[in-house]
């Protein structure tokens, strides 16, 4: 005979079991209203888009989601599981380089009854998986079900330049999943995060590693980035280049062929090191190591720690092995080669010439994906110049996007999309050196050089400082500058 | 005759392939094809060839005058008269790629009887209609074609701007030299065609370039070598020095010409060239074809090596300059545009692929080269040449050998030295490799993100080299052409 008790009990059990075993609950959708700014008039912004992504609770009663689905978000908004209420949220980390964002949620009660998820390691290959999340085609949340199909270093979209660690599987995931759990026994091992366009049943997510990382590098109060060490590490295979560096045939070992100028490896290294072991990881011929079953590029271990640590290395120089210990440090010199997030853009108006940073999104509004003629100085300085010229690069290169037409400024042949070099025989660096520039001129016309050959405009310094608030004006402008 | 026979005698008149008044030409219009070399420039090695046919016009003296298009690099050229029949084996006696003019001639006798030498315009007047007349199907095709304007262009060819005359039509496959006709004289030969704007060469540009070579005083075009912009902000005029209503065009690059004094310098005011009063656009009044940019003062009764006077106003001061025009020369530019002097040229070493970098192998991308080829290596066109750095090597590709293991990827690098040797040329590279270092060939490419440096073994090279030969079909392990035998653009043929 059951008893009352034993029958309270199984149901209990029952209940506890589903709750062990229903991570559905814990998954959240996510509703973003977002407005992107736009980067040739920066003033102003486009219209304000929906969009939808996906998360899930972790420790501390938060979501975390990936970047993108919060990216110049204006408005956060949250549902639980079959819930049909929503709630306000707001982001607490965004992580872009790794596509990564934690959210709070304004109205605490938004947890109860919800349980963390937690953290599995990462899946080995032909392991299945379940992606979770409420991709679009539908209102309910979506599971499906894949194996992991490799494990290697892949561009993150959501920054452009950034390489980490990614996990390939041919779970389905689509525009929604983004941000939602990849589960393997009910532990999340991945966030579901991009597709490749032309790739069939291909679908990426980010690995436990890459999402402890990002955890732990918000412990202090503030996202960091994930570190490099600015070493171009490339395959040493060729059999006399080995011999010449006095290594033998054995597989192991790849050689730096270039330190980024001023990158934390530049004092530390030479070219024609050959790195033998990064972090006690064997380095291979072609770069890669073996971590956790997969060869990978050795990179990934510097980026195992966090900014301001160091990275111990086994290098050969000089046909013997030495120890090197290299400090690792978040790089942001390609910031604006990369696709930006939050901060909305620099700019300055003056006399209705508008001077902002050149960026990858600047370029994007040109309208091309390959440069012309006319844009092809932009390019160069924005991807080329650093690497080959670190001495010339600037550390925020300005362009004049437009000109806002005010009498003032008629006369001017240049309408925009150049480079400035000089103004008022000033190199300008950055948009301060415009102000600046600008401001210390008290007599004569303002002259103001581009690169390339677009030669140089002088501009009515008087008139073009009193038409500086008639532009705004008439162009419903509220400030000259964001600086 | 009632007006009904005379009505149709009109209708007939305009549906027939060519009208009496034209039949003449007939007589002048010849057909030219030509077989040339279209080189593979990713496998510089091969060399297979293409045939076109274009229109020639004959002006005398057994000569026949066409574009330059498609015949630096001819390998047979034959002539037809009258539309059809028999191909006369022909010959280029002469050639420019920057005046875009060539002269063929025939040896066989029975090619010119019958044939009456075309005249010349030695003026054009403007806004007239002109006749466009071709071969087509063995037949004589006239059209009547739209002027539109005078303007200034580079050539086909060539950078060197000239006078042009475009034209409005929609007839299409133009650009193959036809002869265009006013007034019973040729008015200019097609060179291309965009959309509705036929371009022409117009006679009196032809005229003066043939004249000069018939005399034997043919130096070559020359051109302006600097860059202007229009100065049509007075405030930039006035901040020059400039009083009084807005003139002149802003120098704003002057090449760094090596052994060259440059006379002009950036933030020169160009205020009269060649007695020519320049305007803010930077224009001149032609007295013949109105408004026309400044540059067409540098060919404008002027080759290469005239001197043209130019006024400046430099520092506030009107200074009077004398300007000796440069001949114009592919490899005036760091990435040439054209390499008609040689075939294109290569050394393979131990399966590295390396060629010269020039616009030639940029359009090997096909048509839509400007977007395809790599960003990086188009934009060293828009550098300078330099003493130091005349032109620029790059390692092409990768001719897989057990000899280059682990470069096989390794391609489109443009090269800084090899083993310590500066490298500007490909004769630099066969230098260079003659002297190995520590038993290793080293090659260095340019700073940047893409590999810096690769090393191969100096002992197996010339081995590997001839394995790589054999196993690839190689006709040579290089071809260089001795500098010597490239110093003409302009050639004299057969």
């Amino acid at each position: 005979m059951l008893s009352k008790t034993l029958a309270v009990a199984v149901l209990c059990l029952t209940v506890l079991g589903l709750q062990a075993g229903s991570p559905e609950r814990s998954v959240i959708q996510i509703l973003t209203f977002s407005q992107q700014p736009q980067f040739d008039s920066p003033w102003r912004s486009d219209n304000v888009r929906r969009s939808g992504g996906s998360g899930f609770v972790i420790k501390g009663r938060k979501i975390i989601t990936n970047a993108h689905v919060i990216a110049w978000a204006k408005q956060i908004l949250v549902r639980r599981y079959q819930d049909p209420r929503p709630f306000q949220a707001r982001v607490a980390y965004a992580g872009n380089d790794c596509d990564l964002a934690i959210l709070e949620v304004e109205d605490p009660s938004f947890f109860d009854g919800l349980e963390p998820l937690e953290f599995g390691d990462l899946p080995a290959v032909r392991s299945a998986v379940v992606t979770c999340g409420y991709p679009a085609g539908g209102e309910q949340i979506s599971f499906t079900r894949g194996v992991v199909s490799r494990i290697e270093v892949q561009n993150y979209a959501h920054p452009g330049n950034r390489f980490l660690l990614a996990v390939q599987t041919d779970a389905a995931i689509n525009p929604g999943n983004s941000g939602g759990p990849v589960l393997q026994d009910d532990k999340v091992v991945g966030v579901a995060f991009q597709g490749v366009p032309g790739l069939e049943n291909a679908g990426f997510f980010i690995p436990p590693e890459v999402i402890r990382h990002f955890l732990k590098d918000i412990e202090d109060g503030k996202y960091t980035g994930f570190p490099e060490a600015g070493i171009n590490l490339v395959p040493l295979q060729n059999p006399a280049y080995r011999r010449f560096l006095g290594l033998p045939e054995d597989g192991v070992g790849a050689r730096v062929d270039s330190l980024r100028p001023g990158g934390p490896a530049e004092k530390l290294l030479k070219k024609d090191d050959v790195v033998l072991e990064i972090a006690g990881y064997p380095v291979g011929s072609d770069g890669t190591v073996l971590y956790r079953d997969n060869r990978v590029s050795g990179s990934i271990l510097f980026q195992t720690v966090q900014n301001g640590e160091t990275v111990k290395l086994k290098v050969w120089r000089d046909r013997k092995p030495i120890e090197v210990e290299v400090p690792v440090a978040v790089y942001q010199g390609d910031r604006l080669a990369g696709n930006q997030y939050d901060v909305p853009p620099r700019y300055l108006i003056y006399g209705g010439l508008v001077f902002t940073p050149l960026s990858a999104d600047y370029l994007r509004t040109l309208g091309r994906d390959r440069p012309d003629a006319s844009s092809s100085a932009l390019f160069y300085e924005l991807y080329y110049r650093r690497s080959e010229d670190p001495g010339g690069a600037r550390s925020e290169p300005v362009v004049l996007s437009t000109v806002l037409a005010h009498p003032a400024n008629a006369n001017l042949r240049v309408r925009g999309k150049v480079l400035v070099n000089r103004i008022n025989g000033v190199r300008i660096d950055c948009l301060e050196d415009v102000a600046q520039a600008l401001g210390q001129k008290k007599e004569g016309a303002h002259v103001i050089e581009f690169a390339g050959q677009d030669g140089f405009e002088c501009l009515e310094r008087e008139a073009s400082a009193q038409a500086t608030p008639q532009v705004l004006e008439t162009y419903g402008i509220s400030s000259d500058r964001r600086l | 005759m009632t007006r009904p026979l005379l009505l149709l005698l009109l209708l007939i008149a305009g549906l027939a392939p060519v009208s009496s008044a034209e039949a003449v030409w007939e007589k002048s219009v010849v057909t030219v094809e030509v077989t040339f070399k279209d080189y593979d420039f990713f496998q510089p090695w091969n060399t297979p060839t293409r045939s076109v046919r274009k229109h020639g016009l004959y002006i005398g003296g057994q000569e026949i005058v066409t574009t330059a298009q498609y015949l630096p690099t001819e390998t047979l050229v034959r002539l037809q008269k009258g539309g059809r029949g028999k191909w006369y084996p022909a010959k280029v006696v002469w050639f420019d790629p920057h005046a875009d003019l060539a002269v063929i001639t025939s040896e066989d006798p029975e090619f010119w009887v019958g044939l009456r030498p075309a005249r010349l315009a030695k003026a054009i007047p403007q806004a007239q209609d002109f006749n466009l007349i071709r071969w087509k199907d063995g037949n004589l095709e006239s059209r009547r074609v739209e002027f539109s304007k005078f303007t200034v262009k580079d050539g086909s060819l060539s950078f060197a701007p000239r006078l042009t005359l475009e034209l409005n039509t929609d007839l299409g496959g133009l650009g193959w030299a036809e002869p265009v006709m006013l007034n019973g004289t040729v008015a200019g030969l097609t060179t291309s065609k965009g959309g509705n704007t036929c371009n022409v060469v117009p006679a009196p540009f032809i005229r003066q370039i043939l004249e000069a070579r018939a005399k034997g005083r043919y130096p070559g075009m020359g051109y302006f070598d600097f860059v202007w912009e229009p100065g049509e902000n007075p405030t930039t005029l006035e901040h020059l020095g400039l009083k009084g209503p807005g003139r002149g065009a802003i120098v704003i690059r002057v090449p760094n010409r090596p052994g060259v004094d440059p006379v002009l310098k950036p933030r020169d005011l160009l205020l009269e060239v060649d007695g020519f009063p320049i305007d803010v656009a930077g224009d001149y009044l032609d007295p013949q074809y109105g408004h026309l940019l400044l540059e067409n003062l540098s060919s404008r009764g002027h080759l290469a090596g005239d001197m043209v006077r130019m006024k400046v106003l430099r520092d506030g001061m009107e200074t009077n300059i004398s300007y000796v025009l440069p001949k114009a020369e592919y490899h005036d530019d760091l990435v040439p545009r054209e390499l008609f002097d040689h075939p294109p040229e290569y050394v393979v070493a131990g399966g590295l692929v390396f060629q010269a970098l020039d616009q030639p192998f940029l359009r090997g991308w096909g048509e839509d080269w400007r977007r395809r080829a790599p960003f990086r290596l188009q934009h060293y066109q828009n550098g300078s040449p330099t003493a130091e750095r005349p032109s620029l090597v790059l390692l092409s590709n990768v001719l897989p050998d057990p000899v280059n293991v682990g470069y096989q990827e390794a391609r489109f690098l443009v090269v800084d030295r090899i083993n310590g040797r500066r490298i500007s040329t490909l004769a630099d590279v066969v230098e260079a490799l003659k002297d190995p270092k520590d038993g290793v060939h080293r090659v260095e490419f340019m700073k940047g993100d893409t590999l810096q440096s690769l090393l191969l073994d100096a002992a197996s090279m010339d081995q590997a080299t001839q394995r790589v030969i054999r196993r690839y079909g190689l006709p040579a392990a290089q071809r260089i052409t001795e500098p010597a035998a490239k110093t003409k653009t302009q050639g004299t043929m057969g």
